[in-house]
């Protein structure tokens, strides 16, 4: 029965750590400040180094 | 050269769209039959009691009104054609074959019954739905448009005799002016023609634009005047172009080009020879509006097309016309805000650039020839550029 | 007891809500943003019961991308590595963001419902294509797969079993463009650097750049390619051909599609498509699997023109950008091939006819006018429908897209359902109305009065010749119909030549000075969003 309750505490625990961690960045918009600030300009950085077979045929 | 003895006359005939000769004919009873483009066969529209009209709006300098309509991002052709529309440039006609062809001349021929712009109670606009593509379905397809949109309401709101006999006798008689205008273009293939590029842009203008049967006999004399023409002593120009590209119906396009230096040897545009000017061929078994509708498909360059046979001869027949008429490089023109000369003159520069080390120059125009000063700088900067190639042995 | 806990958090945290704030004169939706970027400071405070719906929703999509890139991690790698329309994906919180900004109850619910459908059909899509892109290896799946222009109705595809249709231009252009506004400028600016004007459709530009700079998944053995919508996209085709370099087709269609001759014409086009796609991959239709794909296509079909009824009424809450989107990416993408969608409709449905009985007013009841929206919209401004609606309670009750092709088809007999099917591919997107002739066009009117509409929105796009061809007699037939009519200037693709807040100035001008109305949201009247995605 303890250790019934140790698991579910645990599973309950990390189920509300996993949702404050997700909710907070959810509520913060944090992936889409990560994407815009850091992610896509190094991506573009990246892109505008490429060197492209740009023709016609 | 000695001045042609009726190149002034023609140029006259230029200057407005219903000239003398079409007043002629509209006077004689005979039905005007307005056209814009090369997929409504110039033939069909020859038939016993009617002529073919194709649509200029000369020196139009403002659209004003139809900016107003389809504003002034469309194609000018189309809007000048429209303005001359609402000005009553076009009451003579009787009747306004157009198509699908491109969304601004769609548009365009729209106005002309949703306005009422032609003030003649019988006047309709009929439009075709114009095939993409130079197969069998297509084909068929072509055959169903135009027996149905131009043929028939000739028929039956006109009473023109569509007979299979009445057909053939607009064969022949097309044949007979294709046949003049064809030796008459052919002099330009010569090393030192005794024609101008420009001389020849008029006469095939002339052509389209006034009845068949009172021109030809002025085009006959001006190919026997050709035949006894002496051409300059040498070869006035520096250098020798074939015109690829749209509407261009102003001659004075052709002497902004000669002037510069590059004699227009060849015209493979939309008012031009190439296609307009071949002999319908009724091949065995076949009616004469089969051999007509297998013709204008065959020969048709336009832009339009989308399968990869037309696509190829499109290119091809620009080569074909390089090789036969002696040319250093080929001027590509579109029309502002055409859409698909847009296209065609970026594909057609790589590929003659490129793959066939053909001089290629692509320039934009508008339909009335404003930016002279612009084109001239293109021009003679293209022409040097060939002169030099010529001198370094074609490297 | 639990509803009341709620009600007492959302009393005490309305002041957090934009539109609390907007209407009692202390902020709005702009206020959460960043100035330029788009970038949120923190998301939208809808309430318990819609924020925590909405951070739901925002896990489901975040797992459908997990999953992408767990199913194909090294092909995903890869196409971000290769593709810039690929990094262009990461937008796409960002964009569901916007899309849905002031939704609440039931519209936000059912614009979820509608968005989820989309994003676990498109990463599967992505993972797919690009974990059989001959660019990086191929597959298994290459070889079964057909490159397809987007306009074709691919459910014809659906009697060959083991054949994939891919809409070519779907993944590096027909959708990224409403995802990130930055991406197409660059394949037009490829297009532009090869000699094509400017002025020519930025749709059309795009596709060409993206042909040139070599950005197209390389899948499949053949091309088809087609004639739709119009002169433009013919016109790029000739491009997209060359550097494809694979057999290719061009089914063209008859533009002319309302007319009598067009049904035996198109049909033989699609007949001859059908005997091109048998010939080189060695594969027959079968009917069964047609007819199944078909009744699927039915029920959408069906289900539509249910909520069509409900849209003539206050009470749709499915409306603006939720419906569009949806319609688009069902018919252009999914064209009866999916279940998962048809289970969405039935779901939708449902809510929609539970609230119409209960008289729901979508949007709090803030809604004064009722538009038809007319002609694709700026690609780079999806959003607009929920921009209007949220700024000037404009509720865009249906998108002339919407309207394409929704006949039924035949699941019986084959040469019927070959008649069907060619009547919904004459009718594809942008092509239903915009070409074949004024009465085509002109239809607008009937629909907009058929939807109780007293408003017409008019996308202008500034390089569509079709439309520019008929632009005053539209402002004329307006006037004489009793219509508001407002042209909202675009370019298509290319929000450089008419920004987001051009676009909107076209709505404020009129609203304000015609109208003599005043915003829902006055922070939203005017903002710099250009360097928003």
């Amino acid at each position: 029965m303890k250790t019934v309750a140790k698991v579910g505490g645990k599973v309950c625990g990390f189920a509300l750590l996993a949702f404050v961690g997700t909710f907070g960045m959810y509520m913060f918009n944090l992936e889409n400040k990560l994407i815009y600030y850091v992610l896509r300009p190094l991506l573009n950085k990246h892109y505008d180094s490429q060197s492209r077979d740009r023709r016609i045929v | 050269m000695k001045d042609l003895k009726h190149l002034i006359y023609f140029e006259n005939l230029l200057q407005e769209a219903q000239n003398e000769l079409v007043s002629k004919a509209v006077d004689e009873g005979k039905k005007a039959l307005g056209y814009n483009c090369y997929y409504i066969p110039e033939v069909l529209l020859n038939l016993d009691g009617c002529f073919s009209s194709r649509m200029r709006a000369p020196n139009c300098t403002s659209t004003d009104v139809a900016s107003y309509y389809m504003t002034n991002r469309t194609c000018p052709y189309a809007r000048s054609l429209l303005e001359r529309a609402v000005e009553g440039g076009y009451n003579y006609l009787d009747c306004l074959f157009g198509g699908e062809n491109c969304a601004t001349i769609e548009r365009m021929e729209e106005h002309f019954f949703l306005l009422d712009l032609v003030k003649k109670d019988s006047f309709f606009v009929t439009q075709i739905d114009p095939p993409m593509k130079g197969d069998k379905t297509n084909l068929e397809y072509y055959k169903v448009q135009l027996m149905t949109k131009v043929l028939k309401p000739m028929q039956e709101r006109m009473g023109v005799d569509i007979s299979d006999e009445a057909m053939k006798k607009a064969i022949e008689r097309h044949n007979e002016l294709c046949r003049v205008i064809t030796e008459i273009g052919n002099f330009r293939k010569l090393d030192n023609p005794p024609i101008t590029g420009y001389e020849f842009h008029v006469i095939q203008l002339v052509s389209q634009v006034c009845p068949h049967e009172y021109i030809l006999p002025y085009l006959k004399e001006t190919l026997e005047e050709l035949k006894k023409r002496k051409p300059e002593k040498k070869f006035p120009f520096r250098a020798r172009v074939v015109v690829v590209g749209s509407e261009i119906d102003d001659p004075e396009f052709t002497k902004l080009v000669e002037m510069c230096g590059a004699m227009v040897v060849a015209d493979r545009y939309c008012f031009g020879s190439f296609p307009g000017r071949e002999e319908i061929e009724i091949l065995e078994g076949e009616t004469a509006f089969d051999a007509i509708c297998r013709h204008y498909l065959h020969w048709n360059q336009c832009a339009r097309f989308m399968d990869g046979e037309k696509i190829q001869q499109r290119h091809d027949e620009a080569m074909r016309l390089v090789k036969e008429f002696k040319a250093d490089g080929i001027i590509y023109e579109s029309m502002k805000f055409c859409e698909f000369w847009s296209y065609e003159k970026v594909m057609a520069h790589h590929l003659f650039t490129n793959e066939e080390n053909i001089p290629c120059c692509t320039i934009e125009k508008e339909y009335a020839l404003g930016a002279v000063g612009q084109l001239r700088t293109r021009f003679q900067a293209f022409i040097e550029s060939l002169e030099i190639k010529n001198i370094q042995g074609g490297k | 007891m639990f509803d009341k806990v709620i009600a007492s958090i959302d009393k005490k945290l309305e002041r957090f809500d934009p539109i609390w704030r907007a209407e009692h004169g202390v902020g709005g939706q702009r206020d959460r943003y960043y100035d330029k970027t788009g970038v949120a400071k923190y998301r939208e405070w809808r309430g318990c019961r819609d924020t925590f719906y909405d951070y739901t929703c925002w896990l489901k999509n975040l797992a459908s991308m997990a999953q992408m890139v767990a199913s194909a991690p090294v092909a995903c790698l890869k196409g971000f590595w290769e593709y810039r329309w690929m990094g262009s994906y990461l937008g796409t919180f960002m964009f569901i963001d916007r899309l849905y900004e002031g939704y609440r109850g039931t519209e936000l619910r059912i614009a979820h419902m509608h968005m989820h459908a989309i994003v676990q059909s498109l990463t599967k899509r992505i993972a797919m294509i690009l974990s059989n892109d001959e660019r990086f290896g191929g597959g298994p799946l290459t070889d079964r797969m057909v490159a397809m222009d987007e306009t074709i109705a691919s459910i014809m595809m659906q009697g060959y079993k083991d054949l994939i249709p891919i809409p070519l231009q779907t993944l590096p252009e027909f959708i990224i463009c409403d995802v990130d506004q930055h991406i197409e400028p660059y394949y037009i600016d490829v297009a532009e650097s090869f000699g094509l004007p400017a002025d020519v459709c930025s749709r059309c530009a795009a596709e060409t750049g993206v042909a040139l700079d070599d950005a197209y998944p390389i899948v499949g053995k053949v091309l088809i390619s087609t004639n739709m919508p119009c002169n433009a996209s013919e016109a790029t085709s000739m491009f997209q051909r060359r550097r494809y370099g694979k057999p290719d087709f061009a089914a063209t269609l008859a533009m002319q599609h309302n007319e009598p001759e067009a049904l035996p014409f198109s049909k033989q086009v699609l007949k001859d498509c059908m005997a091109f796609v048998e010939k080189e991959y060695n594969v027959t239709f079968d009917w069964n699997s047609f007819f199944k794909a078909a009744e699927l296509f039915n029920e959408q079909n069906t289900i539509e023109l249910e909520k069509w009824d409900f849209f003539k009424t206050p009470y749709s809450p499915l409306t603006g950008i939720s419906e569009t989107l949806y319609k688009l990416y069902e018919w252009q993408s999914v064209n009866g091939s999916d279940p998962y969608f048809n289970e969405v409709d039935r779901k939708v449905i449902e809510i929609m006819r539970q609230a119409y009985k209960d008289k729901y007013q979508p949007f709090g009841g803030r809604t004064r006018h009722r538009a038809f929206l007319w002609g694709p919209s700026a690609v780079y401004y999806t959003d607009f429908p929920t921009w209007v609606q949220n700024c000037w309670g404009i509720n865009i009750v249906l998108n002339m897209d919407s309207t394409m092709g929704y006949n039924m088809i035949n699941t019986e007999d084959p040469e019927q359902a070959m008649d069907d099917l060619t009547r919904i591919a004459e009718k594809t997107t942008m092509r239903h109305m915009a070409v074949g002739g004024w009465d085509n066009v002109n239809s607008v009117w009937d629909w907009a009065k058929s939807f109780n509409c007293d408003m017409v929105l008019m996308n202008d796009n500034i390089a569509c010749k079709g439309m520019l061809g008929v632009h005053a007699l539209m402002e004329e037939q307006a006037r004489d119909l009793g219509f508001h009519f407002i042209f909202i200037e675009h370019d298509l693709e290319d929000s450089r030549t008419v920004s987001r807040q051009n676009m909107r100035d076209c709505v404020n001008s009129y609203m304000s000075v015609v109208l003599g109305e005043e915003p829902l949201d006055p922070t939203i009247v005017e903002f710099d969003d250009s360097e928003a995605y």
